[in-house]
């Protein structure tokens, strides 16, 4: 018992460490990468510079300075411009380890440049305010593709080679476009032409004064955008989850269950379900962290006010404490998943030991 | 039946009188949402999804679609030019660049076909051809539109000519042509160009390398965003040769009176402490005219007439930046929507927008009054909102302006002022100046010396908060260049506030202290280093400010800022700050927020201090702000006691409180203007705003109705006959219209008349003479004409409204016999 519990904590303690050094080394390249290697601070310099530079034109109050007291002015500008901005210290080694240990810690601080919709440059409140609509409307979309796909696939996996297979098959490539092009067809169809639904947004504008209305145009405003998810991924995870379940469907022990002349649901629930639910249940967890970054593409195209569009403009600003923000509560998510899937693999399948067998 | 036309004639005169008596705005709620994708954003036009898509767009096959289906405004203070690095003729490594030679560079003017550029890139939509720094849409292009115009066929699309040039200063730099290429100390010759990626100007870098190339040249293209050129270009030293030429852009919002000092900004160091700058090396002569015209030292319009027909000239012969074309980007709206619009900001340019924008019968034309007019843009509520330092974003100024109200507000179609919320304004100047004005509510006088007197507010003492006078600051006495008096209205104190006060004189007060003195002070409380660049700057023209009369206001200000035209000389005190409208009382509180290091007024305080920038309208500020309100009213706080003290009554005071406390209640914010609308609704997630027509502004909506379309002349020349006789008098008729109505002479400014020879030299040029509404004529006497050449003459007619800043063109060609 004792050592069981020793190999237990043993094992998840060196898991714990390795994905914590994976997280660091992934939140340190990111801060790299996001900087251009230092290289952006050259550009934000520049930035500065042109933007302080450019108030001298139009602007006769500074022409009719003399240009030693034009410099002086401008000079003292551009020093405030990059204290404000950081400039004042080297990107390597300190400002991106001072990145890298206030992400590691959770303490995001503020932003450099991003301010959130309701106006703070917390971090936090940046994140924060965008989860929820990312969250709605990916987690129906997601949730909805998931189970609908891993029901039908069982479904059609027991009906193989039949007319509804057939079709669910030949239907498989009708995921090759990507989300954003359903996207923009169900908006061009149902809200250009139809008129029916409308091209984008969160909310109806001006917004309903009752909840219950609000509550409903947030529905009415789902819909295309989920449809789009759901039309553009439900085809190929039919297909894959399908062929999963005929694997797993014409193994030994279901032939020998079928021998046995158990029923259809015993079998699919016992021999078929129950085996292969460990990576069911990691492609469902990781589907629902993956939750966390949103769809750039996609809320761009529905001028949905989520987390991907949010991480997008962090990206393009260069912003990176939201940046660092944004990935080091991915890379924990992705970390405690991993963690804990060993667990649940362990609990569900008897064949998989947590640290190994012992080896007599 | 009687009784029916009676019912009629009353209900319908009953809806004319309402239609008078209404009062600010036309519509009754203007809603903001977010549509980022343009196409998107039209299509929601069309299906009336929205009424106005006030985002600019330049996409020629967009622009197309806006053109045909929608009403639109169109602005032009976007242009691109060709940037070459002139250091040389070797960089530092030995390398030649060629275009650190005057007349290669001027050479590039000739090799490049602007129409081609327009044409082919722009679809012949989005762009016009551009050859000067000045903008062909603005007062100084129309004001020398001759001389521009002669430059302008000097320097059209003549490849051969240019090849030549190019040919024979390449050789003089001791360059060789081998085999169609060139060399230089055994080297290929190569030229970097910094091409941009994000628009046009990734074709016309192409277009441009693609016609060196065929010169010879070895090209190296490297294609950047802004981002990645910024550090070479700006940022770089030139004798590195990083780069040779770069595709840069520029913009311009709103219109400019004057651009006289465009020169000393792109062609010499003046403009800019980059490195690039510092390596121009104008010749003397133009470099004398550049300073001048930077410095305005000239003291007559002839004077600066002479200097910019030089500064014409010889910007083209400098060359450091090549001008391409001026863009024309379009912002769309409903064919039954009218609304002022700026020539070079736009819709969202526009400071009268919210004044103007309404509803027409499109059957008849007629204005309607009510409704909710739906708008969309790429962006909005980007940056927290607080009068002082916040958003600056179009996107946020748009709505913010419709909020707010001002002393004088800016003719969107010439960019001078008109008054607003002031009667009239006194302005003197000291003589010698070239100040001249427009129009009528402005009195222009000239004054051998403007002393300024004793009791005149100078500076501010933060540190016991009060003004500094005159005669303490300046015992041996200050004059300054200008003086300007402005008289506001007798019912100026029953001006009503969003929030249910009425303005006083503390908020002039308090915006003389917050607006320039108080935040640059070490010894305030509220003191931001931001600030003080911009104080520094101030404080080096501005000589005093004096409260003659409080009832009814009259302000005096002192100054050695002037202008060209008196009704920009003209100085407010209004309480609009940079960033939007504000009032002693609802400032206050911020006042005490930041002074308590909670929440800060500009982003850069607030990084410094690492707290919220302040949002008068949303998020975690509010409660901050609530929470200082709630002080304020329990202490019945007066800020800069000292001095607001002697204005603003314990009374006074308390009721602002209870108002401002009753607004936050019902509105949610603290966001309180003047203007035709106030902020009815922020939904800062999902990006919409709402803004309700205030229905008690004072001034009717017809006030500004003026501005609801530019009226931009159209203009037609008649020659008298195809052939004309040299040596007899020349009468040429131009004719002058809007709508196909004749345009009203006392509208007009001038029709200014040039004539061309064949190989395009000016041969003549003078004004024309009105002869009624919407005719002029152009005469040339026989003495004249007998001095002109023999053979085809091509007449050109440059028409500028006093209404609007855009010239019109018309030309026309007959042929001369002796």
């Amino acid at each position: 018992m004792w050592d069981n519990i020793r190999r237990i904590v043993s094992y998840f303690s060196a898991r714990a460490v390795l994905l914590l050094t994976t997280v660091v080394v992934a939140v340190y390249l990111i801060i790299i990468i996001a900087n251009m290697g230092g290289y952006m601070d050259k550009i934000k310099e520049s930035e500065i510079m042109e933007q302080v530079y450019n108030t001298v034109r139009g602007n006769p109050a500074l022409q009719r300075l003399s240009p030693s007291e034009l410099r002086a002015i401008l000079d003292k500008e551009i020093e405030i411009a990059k204290r404000r901005a950081g400039l004042d210290k080297p990107f390597f080694p300190w400002r991106s380890l001072e990145y890298l240990a206030r992400g590691i810690t959770l303490n995001f601080g503020r932003a450099e440049r991003m301010i959130s919709d309701s106006g703070s440059n917390q971090v936090r409140l940046i994140l924060l305010e965008r989860l929820p609509h990312t969250l709605l409307l990916w987690g129906v979309a997601d949730l909805l593709v998931f189970f609908t796909s891993v029901f039908l696939a069982l479904a059609l996996s027991r009906r193989y080679g039949s007319l509804v297979d057939r079709v669910a098959v030949a239907l498989a490539p009708a995921s090759t476009p990507p989300i954003w092009f359903y996207g923009i067809l169900f908006i061009l169809l149902f809200a250009s032409v139809l008129r029916v639904l409308p091209y984008g947004g969160f909310v109806d504008a001006p917004p309903p004064k009752t909840t219950i209305g609000y509550a409903l145009s947030v529905i009415k405003h789902m819909v295309l955008p989920v449809l789009s998810v759901f039309i553009a991924i439900i085809f190929s995870s039919l297909y894959s989850w399908r062929t999963f379940f005929l694997i797993y469907s014409s193994e030994d022990y279901v032939e020998m269950a079928k021998a046995k002349g158990l029923s259809s649901r015993t079998i699919e629930r016992r021999y078929i379900l129950r085996p292969t639910l460990p990576p069911i249940i990691t492609s469902f967890a990781l589907m629902m962290i993956s939750l966390w970054m949103g769809g750039i593409v996609t809320e761009t195209v529905f001028s949905w006010p989520g987390l991907g569009r949010m991480l997008y403009e962090a990206i393009q600003q260069v912003d990176t404490p939201v940046i660092v923000g944004a990935n080091v509560i991915y890379g924990y998510l992705l970390a405690i998943t991993v963690l804990l899937l060993d667990f649940i693999y362990a609990a569900l399948d008897p064949r998989v030991r947590l640290g190994g067998a012992r080896r007599s | 039946m009687r009784k029916f036309w009676v019912l009629l004639l009353v209900a319908m005169f009953g809806l004319g009188a309402w239609a008078q008596v209404r009062n600010g705005a036309w519509v009754d709620e203007v809603v903001f949402q977010v549509e980022a994708d343009a196409a998107k954003g039209l299509d929601m036009l069309r299906t009336g999804a929205i009424d106005l898509y006030w985002w600019d767009i330049s996409d020629p096959d967009l622009v197309k679609i806006i053109v045909s289906e929608f009403n639109y405004a169109q602005l032009a203070g976007t242009y691109n030019e060709l940037t070459f690095n002139p250091y040389g003729p070797e960089f530092k490594d030995g390398r030649l660049n060629p275009f650190s030679v005057p007349a290669i560079r001027e050479a590039v003017n000739w090799l490049i076909d602007r129409d081609y550029i327009v044409s082919e890139f722009y679809g012949g939509l989005t762009a016009v051809p551009r050859y000067f720094c000045i903008c062909p849409f603005f007062p100084d292009y129309a004001r020398y539109a001759d001389v521009a115009r002669a430059l302008e066929l000097k320097y059209a699309h003549n490849p051969e000519k240019a090849k030549a040039v190019i040919f024979e200063e390449m050789q003089k730099l001791g360059a060789e042509l081998v085999d169609g290429k060139w060399y230089y100390k055994g080297q290929p010759v190569e030229l970097i160009f910094l091409i941009r990626v994000e628009d046009e100007r990734r074709q016309i870098g192409d277009y441009v390398a693609t016609l060196f190339e065929q010169l010879g040249f070895t090209v190296t293209r490297l294609y950047k965003t802004s981002r990645e050129a910024s550090p070479i270009w700006m940022r770089g030293d030139p004798a590195e040769g990083q780069w040779h030429v770069y595709t840069g852009g520029w913009i311009t919002t709103v219109v400019a009176r004057s651009e006289a000092d465009n020169f000393g900004y792109f062609y010499t160091p003046r403009g800019s402490g980059s490195p690039l700058w510092q390596a121009y090396k104008p010749s003397p002569e133009f470099d004398e005219v550049c300073e001048k015209l930077w410095t305005s030292d000239f003291t007559t319009l002839e004077e600066r007439r002479e200097l910019m027909t030089k500064a014409l000239e010889l910007s083209m012969k400098d060359s450091v930046r090549v001008w391409v074309v001026n863009q024309l980007s379009y912002q769309a709206y409903a064919k039954n929507v009218q609304v002022a619009a700026d020539l070079a900001g736009g819709i969202s340019g526009a400071y009268l927008w919210g004044l103007t924008v309404g509803f027409v019968d499109p059957a008849t034309g007629e204005r309607l009054v009510g409704g909710t007019l739906r708008t969309a843009s790429s962006n909005l509520l980007v940056d927290p909102w607080n009068p002082i330092d916040g958003s600056n974003w179009i996107f946020d100024m748009t709505p913010i302006r419709a909020t707010g109200d001002w002393g004088v507000v800016f003719d969107p179609y010439t960019g001078l002022y008109r008054p607003q919320r002031i009667e009239r304004a006194e302005v003197t100047v000291q003589e010698g100046l070239p100040v001249g004005k427009t129009l009528d509510w402005v009195d222009l006088k000239f004054a051998p010396e403007i002393k300024v007197p004793e009791d005149a507010w100078v500076d501010w003492d933060a540190a016991n908060q009060r003004f500094i006078t005159a005669a303490e600051k300046y015992p041996e006495g200050l004059t300054a260049l200008t003086k300007c008096v402005v008289y506001y209205p007798e019912d100026l104190w029953s001006v009503p506030l969003h929030d249910g006060s009425t303005l006083s004189l503390g908020d002039f007060i308090m915006y003389i202290i917050l607006r320039w003195f108080d935040r640059a002070k070490p010894e305030s409380p509220i003191y931001d280093e931001a600030a003080v660049p911009e104080f520094e700057s101030f404080m080096e023209y501005f000589k005093g400010v004096r409260i003659i009369s409080t009832d009814p206001l009259v302000i005096e200000t002192y100054s050695d800022l002037w202008y060209l035209d008196a009704e920009w000389i003209v100085t407010t005190w209004f309480p609009y700050y940079p960033q939007g409208p504000g009032f002693w009382h609802n400032l206050a509180i911020g006042i005490k927020a930041e002074a308590a290091k909670e929440l800060a007024f500009s982003a850069d305080k607030a990084q410094t201090l690492g707290v919220e920038w302040m949002n008068y309208i949303a998020g975690p500020s509010l409660e901050i702000l609530e929470k200082h309100l709630d002080e304020a009213i329990a202490t019945n706080y007066i800020p800069y006691e000292p001095t607001l003290g002697q204005y603003v009554t314990p009374e006074e005071a308390a009721t602002r409180y209870a108002n401002l406390k009753a607004w936050y209640e019902k509105v949610g914010h603290f966001w309180v203007g003047s203007g035709p609308f106030y902020l009815a609704e922020v939904r800062p997630v999902e990006k919409i705003l709402v803004l309700k027509r205030f229905e008690n502004y004072p001034d009717p909506a017809t006030k500004w109705l003026i501005f609801a379309e530019p009226r931009i002349p159209t203009a037609e020349v008649t020659v008298p006959a195809p052939v004309l006789k040299i040596g007899a008098p020349w009468d040429f008729m131009v004719e002058v219209t809007f709508k196909d109505q004749p345009y009203p002479v006392e509208d007009m400014d001038f029709v200014s008349c040039i004539l061309f020879d064949a190989e395009g030299n000016l041969v003549y040029s003078g004004r024309a003479e009105a002869v009624k509404d919407g005719l002029f004529v152009f005469s040339i006497p026989a003495s004249v004409t007998a001095t002109l050449p023999a053979g085809p003459i091509r007449l050109e007619a440059a028409v500028v409204s006093k209404v609007v800043a855009v010239p019109s063109f018309a030309s026309a060609e007959f042929t001369a016999v002796k």
